[in-house]
């Protein structure tokens, strides 16, 4: 078995085991009101016993690294997968610091399905080793990139702890105005959150079955010389501009798309990113329907209990201090490094490159959100909803730009 | 009316004071309203610049920027013009394209409005400048309008502090002790040294304090971005900065235009990984991935005879290197950086042998080279001139020759030679160093045509060793920013404010005892969390306990 196979299976066995970190931090939590038992001492046993849990899939996750790393003789951070993967190995980094700092168990509970879910998302770009191109080789790829991670990670502890504080906060028996507005936002929330899942379960689900659409674009239509294959992997609901449906597997007796994109909607592969997202949209809310009518009442509202034991104040300050140890790590990782390496690279420290704009975005939001937590009443909830925000723009840079932009950074990211 | 800024302490406090200078005692409260709260601790309270009264024009300006709301609503403005910049490709992508049409054929309706607004160019636009200079005055005018007092203020504190100032502060202790005010206040001593704390006592009265200085990160980090904001403004001067690209062909000295240097790019080298590089997975995709673009370049500087067109310049060479992606040449800030490539296998030269057609006899060869031919050449018994030389070889409609362009894509040379059984004033003869355009365009019949060497003359190449041929052409980015090393100071003094402000923080602990009971006022920058458990672990090492949590005075906070 040589290195490439061991890191294979130790990304494999790092996913498990943080899913059983996360269903110990469950037991944990709704243990406390078990029959027979203490409650301290139970959460005190079973936080122990989901933290080592955690630290275990930290070490496979790193062996994950260690050994890619050996095989391909780079820092495997140098396309999506890698990236993603070494994003949601960052959260679980910052997470453990926090940890350490406030032993607060409750953080993973919500911690760990966040990496869970990023690792997830990562599995489903191409995995194989790529060979740097000339660009990428250099020493700043590996301070640039891993840096920038760790600050991202940390917003996004930020962004665990702003969205616990707000289920912790908000009224949910309220029935005035705010009240019901802060409702329905949590509850959008989530159910984005449950979009991404359905996106990722979709992918997964064809991707085991192995289904293949193949669509033929005219050249009028793509704007190209001759006309372009388009290969789908996901049931073709939405149909490439002008395009022939060349070959397509049967899913549920159907075998057509239902709808051609927009002309107006361009750029590479549009027909298939469309394709995605309906499927993700679709999954998604049936996930989301699924759970409500499980649960019987809106997922923040079922999600709320679990909170009780935990002080908002606590809450509040985890996310700042977690923003205000990330804000240092992001600003030199993805500004100033950044600008080092452009420079050496591209002879220029600032080109207004989309991914470099939307890092500067990203550090403007959150210096607004230090800046306002200067002045008085300004933490909680509305605080919390800065932090939650911040992470949606940190995601769109790190994910969004390459998907839909794609400037000089578009190397990092395949469809 | 005429404010009475006079505390009950007796000291006189500039107007806008919110906390005593001096004892700390909120100033000009109603006692109804406020007197539970936590106290406005920013600033440790003091009266700002921008809280003068009547202020005249200058003062409203400063009291603009002066304000964290407006350079919130600044910073908030910037990041929105921002984003719409990255909603379609900005004009400075493209080069060659005419913006008027592209947005509209590119992107519609929409692209052509995204246009008229100007969001095509948003970075360099004049509003989104105008943000960014006005922040630049909010980052220097905020942090004057409040370092200046507050270190005044951080710099003369009183140790014994007004009770209320002690009391409503978010974190607080009170409790009674059992022996007399002054031991307790000497046995607290100790403890907070141990923490790091700087100790000070004064009857029955203690201020402990630590990590001052990361109050001045926020302000380091201000300095930072104004020198980092000022170095990207003056970056636009003449003379700082040159931004070209050139072409430079392999084994040609190159000049720089606007400079004094020249450059060779002596070889150029293009490598691609090679399978057993690539992982399986990999492999069977199929792609070509290049690993390696490297000039070897060497750079010279003229010494002499430079802005003579006529002369031949004199050159020293001052800096050899091999110009990799992410590894430029840099010369005294002079920086040329690996671009772009073409693979181009242009003549350079050539060797041509003089060869008499019908004996056979070989008169020997000499050596022409494409750009900068001699104009005389002796082979043998014959004298070769040469008449014209036409780069890009073509017809006119008179089927005279011409040079179409001033590429060199069909080089083709004219002689006039003399010498034994031509005529007197010599014949023409036409070559085509390229072997095929000697059959397309017909030099034979040319030849013939022009009539002049009897056709008993030939020009033929007789070994490939005769040709020299360039590779590859490199484009190479020249460089010259002078104010990098600004651009660079700045960012570097921003990190050390952020470090400074975010991973220490200015923490202090006021004490006195009065009839026996004890008030413990804490205050920390940050980090109220880790600011609890430091006093209850104090208290305890003074025989007190008490749950960390129930040192918190609750309320708003900051």
């Amino acid at each position: 078995m040589n290195l490439l196979e061991v890191s294979k299976q130790a990304f494999v066995i790092a996913f498990l085991l943080y899913c059983v970190a996360f269903c110990f931090y469950v037991v944990t939590i709704t243990g406390k009101t078990w029959k027979n038992r203490d409650p301290k001492q139970h959460e005190r046993k079973w936080g122990k016993i989901s933290f080592v849990t955690t630290l275990l899939g930290l070490l496979s996750h790193l062996v994950y690294v260690a050994t890619r790393w050996a095989w391909s003789g780079h820092i495997p951070v140098s396309n999506m997968y890698e990236f993603m993967t070494f994003l949601s190995l960052m959260i679980i980094v910052a997470f453990t610091i926090v940890y350490l700092i406030y032993r607060k168990e409750l953080v993973g509970l919500f911690a760990l399905p966040l990496a869970i879910v990023v690792m997830a998302y990562a599995a489903v770009f191409p995995r194989d080793v790529q060979p740097l191109i000339p660009s990428l080789r250099s020493i700043w790829l590996y301070i640039h990139v891993t840096l920038a991670a760790a600050g991202d990670a940390f917003f996004a502890v930020g962004f665990i702890a702003g969205l616990m504080c707000l289920l912790r906060t908000i009224d949910f028996k309220g029935t005035d105005k705010s009240a019901r507005r802060q409702k329905l936002w949590l509850e959008i929330t989530f159910y984005s959150i449950i979009i991404v899942v359905g996106f990722i379960v979709s992918v997964f689900a064809f991707r085991a079955s192995g289904y293949e659409a193949v669509f033929t674009q005219s050249a009028e239509a793509t704007e190209q010389s001759n006309g372009t294959k388009e290969v789908y992997n996901l049931p073709p609901i939405v149909a490439p501009y002008e395009s022939q449906l060349e070959s397509a597997d049967s899913f549920l007796g159907m075998s057509k798309p239902l709808v051609e994109v927009p002309s107006w909607f361009k750029g590479v592969n549009a027909g298939r990113k469309s394709n995605t997202i309906v499927w993700a949209l679709i999954t998604g809310t049936l996930l989301y329907g699924v759970l409500r009518l499980v649960l019987r009442k809106p997922l923040s509202e079922a999600l709320a209990p679990a909170l009780k034991g935990m002080d908002a104040d606590d809450l509040d300050e985890i996310s700042y201090r977690a923003i205000a140890i990330g804000f240092p790590v992001f600003t030199l990782g993805a500004l100033v490094f950044a600008m080092i390496w452009a420079q050496q690279a591209w002879g220029r420290f600032w080109g207004w490159d989309p991914k470099e704009v939307w890092a500067l975005i990203t550090w403007l939001f959150y210096s607004v959100y230090l800046h306002l937590r200067l002045s008085r009443g300004f933490h909680g909830r509305k605080a919390s909803w800065l932090a939650v925000l911040g992470f949606l723009v940190v995601m769109f840079t790190l994910v969004g730009v390459n998907l839909i932009i794609a400037g000089l950074h578009s190397y990092a990211g395949t469809d | 009316m005429i404010k009475n800024t006079k505390c009950e302490c007796g000291h006189q406090n500039p107007v806008g004071t919110v906390l005593c200078e001096a004892c700390g005692k909120p100033q000009f409260e109603e006692k109804t309203e406020n007197s539970g709260e936590l106290l406005e601790m920013r600033y440790d309270g003091v009266a700002r610049r921008s809280q003068r009264a009547n202020p005249n024009f200058i003062d409203k300006v400063w009291n603009f920027f002066s304000s964290v709301k407006v350079a919130v609503y600044l910073i908030i403005i910037t990041l929105v013009g921002a984003m719409l910049g990255t909603v379609f490709t900005q004009e400075t992508m493209f080069v060659t394209i005419n913006p008027e049409t592209y947005y509209k054929t590119k992107y519609g309706t929409i692209g052509h409005i995204y246009y008229k607004l100007g969001l095509s160019d948003t970075f360099n636009s004049w509003w989104f400048i105008l943000l960014l200079v006005m922040i630049g005055a909010s980052l220097v005018i905020c942090s004057l309008d409040r370092v200046l007092p507050l270190y005044r203020a951080l710099s003369k504190q009183k140790i014994r502090k007004h009770m209320q100032f002690l009391t409503r502060q978010r974190v607080v202790y009170q409790g009674p002790i059992h022996e007399n005010s002054a031991a307790w206040i000497e046995r607290a001593v100790t403890p907070l040294k141990k923490k790091g704390y700087r100790v000070h006592t004064e009857g029955g009265a203690l201020l402990a304090e630590k990590q001052r200085f990361s109050r001045w990160g926020p302000y380091v980090i201000h300095i930072g971005l104004i020198v980092f904001l000022l170095a990207v403004l003056f970056r636009g001067l003449p003379g700082l900065h040159m931004d070209e690209h050139y072409w430079f062909p392999e084994g040609e000295i190159t000049p720089i235009p606007d400079t004094h240097f020249y450059l060779k790019n002596e070889k150029f080298t293009v490598e691609y990984y090679t399978e057993d590089e690539m992982s399986e997975d990999f492999k069977d995709q199929g792609k070509v991935v290049p690993k390696l673009f490297e000039t070897k370049a060497v750079l010279y500087q003229c010494v002499a005879r430079c802005d003579d067109p006529l002369a031949e310049p004199e050159l020293k060479e001052v800096h050899r290197h091999n110009i990799q992606v992410n590894d430029p040449l840099n010369y005294k800030g002079f920086q040329a950086y690996q671009f772009s490539f073409e693979n181009i296998s242009e003549l350079r030269s050539v060797q041509p042998t003089l060869v008499d057609k019908e004996t056979g006899e070989v008169y020997g060869k000499f050596k022409l080279t494409m750009n900068d031919p001699d104009t005389e050449y002796q082979v043998g018994p014959y004298k070769l001139v040469l008449k014209d030389k036409y780069m890009d070889f073509g017809l006119d409609e008179q089927k005279r020759p011409i040079s179409k362009s001033g590429e060199p894509n069909a080089p083709a040379f004219l002689f006039t030679i003399t010498g034994p059984g031509l005529p007197e004033d010599g014949g023409q003869y036409i070559y085509f160093p390229y072997l095929q355009q000697q059959q397309y365009y017909g030099q034979e019949q040319l030849n013939q045509r022009l009539g002049g060497t009897n056709n008993k003359l030939e020009l033929d190449l007789a070994a490939m060793t005769d040709v020299d041929i360039i590779e590859y052409n490199s484009y190479l980015n020249i460089r010259v920013d002078r104010v990098m090393p600004f651009v660079w100071t700045g960012l570097g003094i921003v990190m050390i404010g952020l470090i400074m402000g975010f991973y220490w923080q200015h923490r202090r602990i006021w004490l006195r005892v009065d009839d026996g009971i004890v008030t413990l006022g804490g205050h920390t920058t940050k980090n109220w969390f880790g600011m609890r458990r430091e006093v209850s672990s104090f208290l305890q090492g003074m025989g007190i306990e008490v749950d960390e949590k129930s040192l918190d005075n609750g309320g708003n906070r900051s």
